[in-house]
């Protein structure tokens, strides 16, 4: 009996390993490029000597889209204006605050925080700390309580009037549309997973409306519809666009970053239908399935995140809000590239009206819905 | 029965077998109230159970709406007044099954009315979704049926779906990365096992590590790696295998035998699994020592070496799981994947009793809950998705502490063994 009983310096060291090895996984700050940027010493650049730090939102730097898509916008920085970028990753919310934290510890001039999910952390951190700089993407402060909206003073807002751009994707898919059904889902049921999904059903509808046919949406009804849960799990992605395209949907537009790799995967193997890629352009972003891609709904958040970063560095940063539209560029939908000799000439001249009508506000989206 | 007051394994007490007539009768009366006066008189729902490929094309079933969760619910009211009139025995859990399984077609039915559901497609992602719980609830019957809790069935597969996906890709062979995710899953059984045999940590402990250590790793290598050398993240998937004839069975063919390797894989391990467990001398040795180690142990069975044995087998078959995800599924992987699949075939293993079988059908279970979610969220049935996303978690707190009670895991499971 004498030797029963664990031995505790054992645990000890395995939690020990175990914790550096998640922190590892948080702090990969991303020192790749700098120092040896190639033409930094002959002249300064004018973000020389400054940080630009990044907290992601769970899913990881190289998500194919929502994260991804920000931290090009900080490469882009680095190279043009010789900031330095940084990212902390989070594997899961309770690491939204830790990495806030550690980045205004570390001094960085601007901190970008992506996510709607990161709001209230970023909140609260811009409150707590008036001189740091923020910036934080898909978020508009409001106060529920007393019903009014917030603005922090350095903090600036970038959100997207994403359903600007799905509004266009809902509308040629509608048209491309064989079985008179197309799909959705989403990650989670937030604001700007759903934004997509209302442009895309009011898209539609606008088809159905003007050339008196009657595409169904599956799985968004203007308020609710079908959701996956996270946006981690790209084996319940894959299955459930399997779902919808045992329903009868043949273009599908997942809202759930990487989870929406498990749809490629799903119709690849299935042979038949195409999906709407979010963020980026698919085909650049995830090359290897471009041939699936009738189009992107692209959410410019690389260009929104570079101009924060600009102004800090230019000392013209102000809080407040940015938002995105498809008439300053802030959203709009990619090339139909594989699929551009599919697609009639009158649908595409179609969109490039359709394209003037929101931007001159002859339409607006939310009437569609 | 009246004497089976706590319960003989499949018995169950009196006031117990009243109270669940009472539910029978109340789930009865939903489905008259919510599913039959639900529907429009008139309207029919179609299911589709076809794929096309079979012998002979099932025609789709459409049945009237209303009258057939009239006759679901008189059903489920006959059992329930049946159930308290003079109870079914040790067969009340079958009748129980038979109940909510009205209930749950009737559910369908309605939320059908009108419009069509492909049950075929339903019942096919059902059993999909069971392959990895399913697996890494065979990984835990292994384990504790020689006494050793596996709680990193989560991180095995974590770490498996990515060595498999890097070895796949930088090989360039399927069958290699699978054989990769095995392994990664062995080791990491090892080390489970030398924490918890060898120095005697506590196992839940023990566990937890490996699952926290299996996160913060492939996620550090995942973004340091794969961002910038994108081509060792893209293994491919195994096709799907046809199984001559029986794949052209209508209904079943395409649900059962129309899939990749895995599920074939699958099938063959809960086969092989329950064999030996339960009639090999192999199986009768593994369940003494999770039993009872001592007297294992008197009789010449070394225990230490039975239970290394099984948490490196029980490893291998989460590695299985794992290597599902990238391989068998989606094809490349991201950061928590797994996404706490291991943690609910942990549940499954206990909702089966710690039996290959029973595990299978828990998994399959979790599975029909998860595409039933699917599929409801698709119809519009006017529910939260946020409480259909609930459903496989309800399910899972239903029947495990409702169902399954008095589930007895083996008596030394999670307890070290040391000669005295």
């Amino acid at each position: 009996m004498r030797n029963r009983g664990m031995k505790p310096w054992l645990i000890a060291m395995f939690l020990v390993l175990a914790m550096f090895a998640a922190a590892c996984a948080e702090e990969s700050t991303d020192g790749e490029d700098t120092g040896d940027d190639t033409g930094t010493e002959e002249e300064a650049l004018p973000g020389e000597g400054m940080t630009a730090c990044q907290v992601t939102d769970t899913g990881g730097i190289d998500d194919k889209s929502f994260n991804q898509t920000a931290y090009a916008g900080l490469e882009q920085a680095q190279e043009e204006l010789g900031v330095e970028a940084k990212f902390l990753e989070s594997s899961t919310p309770n690491d939204f605050e830790p990495n806030i934290n550690a980045f205004i510890e570390q001094g960085c001039d601007i901190i970008i925080t992506v996510g709607f999910l990161l709001g209230d952390a970023t909140a609260a951190a811009a409150e707590a700390n008036p001189d740091q700089k923020f910036a934080i993407v898909d978020v508009d402060f409001f106060d529920f309580e007393k019903g009014e909206d917030v603005v922090y003073d350095n903090a600036k807002e970038l959100t997207f009037q994403t359903d600007q751009a799905a509004f266009l994707a809902g509308y040629v898919a509608a048209g491309m549309s064989e079985t008179g059904k197309i799909g959705t889902y989403g990650g989670i049921n937030i604001p700007p997973v759903s934004i997509f999904m209302n442009g895309w059903l009011a898209g539609a509808n606008y088809w159905n409306e003007t050339k008196g046919a009657a595409v169904e949406v599956l799985g968004w009804d203007g308020k609710d519809g079908l959701f996956t849960g996270d946006f981690e799990d790209q084996d319940k992605g894959r299955n459930t666009t399997e779902s919808l395209l045992d329903e009868g949907a043949d273009v599908i537009l997942p809202v759930a970053g990487p989870v929406g790799l498990g749809s490629a995967a799903a119709l690849q193997d299935a042979g038949e239908g195409s999906l709407v890629w979010v963020d980026t352009d698919g085909c650049v972003s995830v090359e290897e399935y471009c041939d699936l891609f009738l189009t992107s709904v692209m959410k410019n958040m690389n260009i929104a995140v570079y101009d924060a970063i600009a102004s800090v560095v230019d000392g013209s940063f102000e809080g407040g809000l940015y938002s995105g539209t498809l008439e300053n560029g802030g959203v709009g939908i990619a090339p139909f590239n594989e699929f551009d000799s599919q697609i009639d000439d009158t649908i595409k001249t179609e969109v490039e009206e359709l394209q003037q009508k929101i931007i001159s506000g002859e339409i607006v989206v939310a009437d569609y819905l | 029965m009246s004497t089976a007051a706590a319960g003989l394994p499949g018995g169950i007490s009196q006031k117990r077998a009243r109270v669940l007539g009472l539910v029978f009768i109340a789930l009865s009366l939903g489905i008259f109230w919510w599913f039959a006066l639900g529907s429009e008189s008139g309207l029919s729902s179609t299911f589709k159970l076809s794929s096309g490929n079979e012998f002979v094309t099932v025609p789709d079933l459409s049945l009237p709406a209303r009258s057939t969760a009239l006759f679901l619910g008189t059903i489920a009211a006959f059992l329930g007044g049946l159930q308290i009139a003079r109870g079914f025995g040790n067969k009340t859990y079958l009748v129980l099954g038979a109940v909510v399984l009205c209930f749950i077609l009737a559910f369908l039915v309605w939320a059908a009315r009108d419009r069509s559901l492909n049950m075929l497609g339903m019942l096919s992602s059902t059993l999909l979704r069971a392959v990895p719980l399913t697996l890494g609830a065979l990984s835990g019957v292994l384990c504790e049926r020689a006494g050793v809790i596996n709680i990193a069935i989560e991180g095995m597969m974590l770490t498996a779906a990515f060595t498999g996906a890097i070895a796949a890709s930088a090989i360039g062979n399927l069958w290699i990365g699978l054989l990769a995710g095995i392994a990664s899953g062995a080791l990491l059984g090892l080390l489970l096992a030398v924490l918890s045999i060898r120095y005697r940590v506590d196992q839940i402990i023990g566990g937890t590590v490996i699952n926290i250590f299996a996160l913060g790793l492939t996620s550090y290598l995942s973004a340091r790696v794969f961002s910038s050398y994108q081509n060792l993240n893209s293994p491919g998937r195994f096709s799907v295998i046809e199984i001559p004839l029986l794949s052209k069975i209508p209904i079943i063919g395409p649900i059962f035998f129309s899939n990749n390797i895995f599920i074939y894989l699958m099938y063959a391990l809960v086969a092989v699994i329950a064999f030996a467990m339960f009639r090999t001398r192999w199986g009768l040795r593994v369940r003494a020592v999770g039993e009872h180690p001592k007297a294992a142990d008197t009789v010449g069975i070394k225990v230490l070496r039975v239970r290394y044995q099984n948490v490196v087998l029980g490893g291998m078959v989460a590695g299985l799981a794992g290597a599902y995800f990238t391989l068998g599924s989606v094809g490349r992987f991201d950061e928590n994947m797994t996404a706490g699949r291991g943690f609910i075939a942990l549940a499954a293993m206990i909702f089966g009793r710690w039996h290959p079988v029973g595990a299978f059908g828990a998994a399959l279970l979790f599975g029909f809950a998860d595409s039933l979610q699917n599929k409801l969220a698709i119809l519009k049935v006017p529910i939260a998705s946020e409480f259909l996303l609930m459903a496989p978690y309800l399910v899972t707190i239903f029947v495990v502490a409702g169902v399954v009670g008095r589930a007895r895991p083996p008596a030394a499971d999670g307890q070290p063994y040391t000669k005295e």
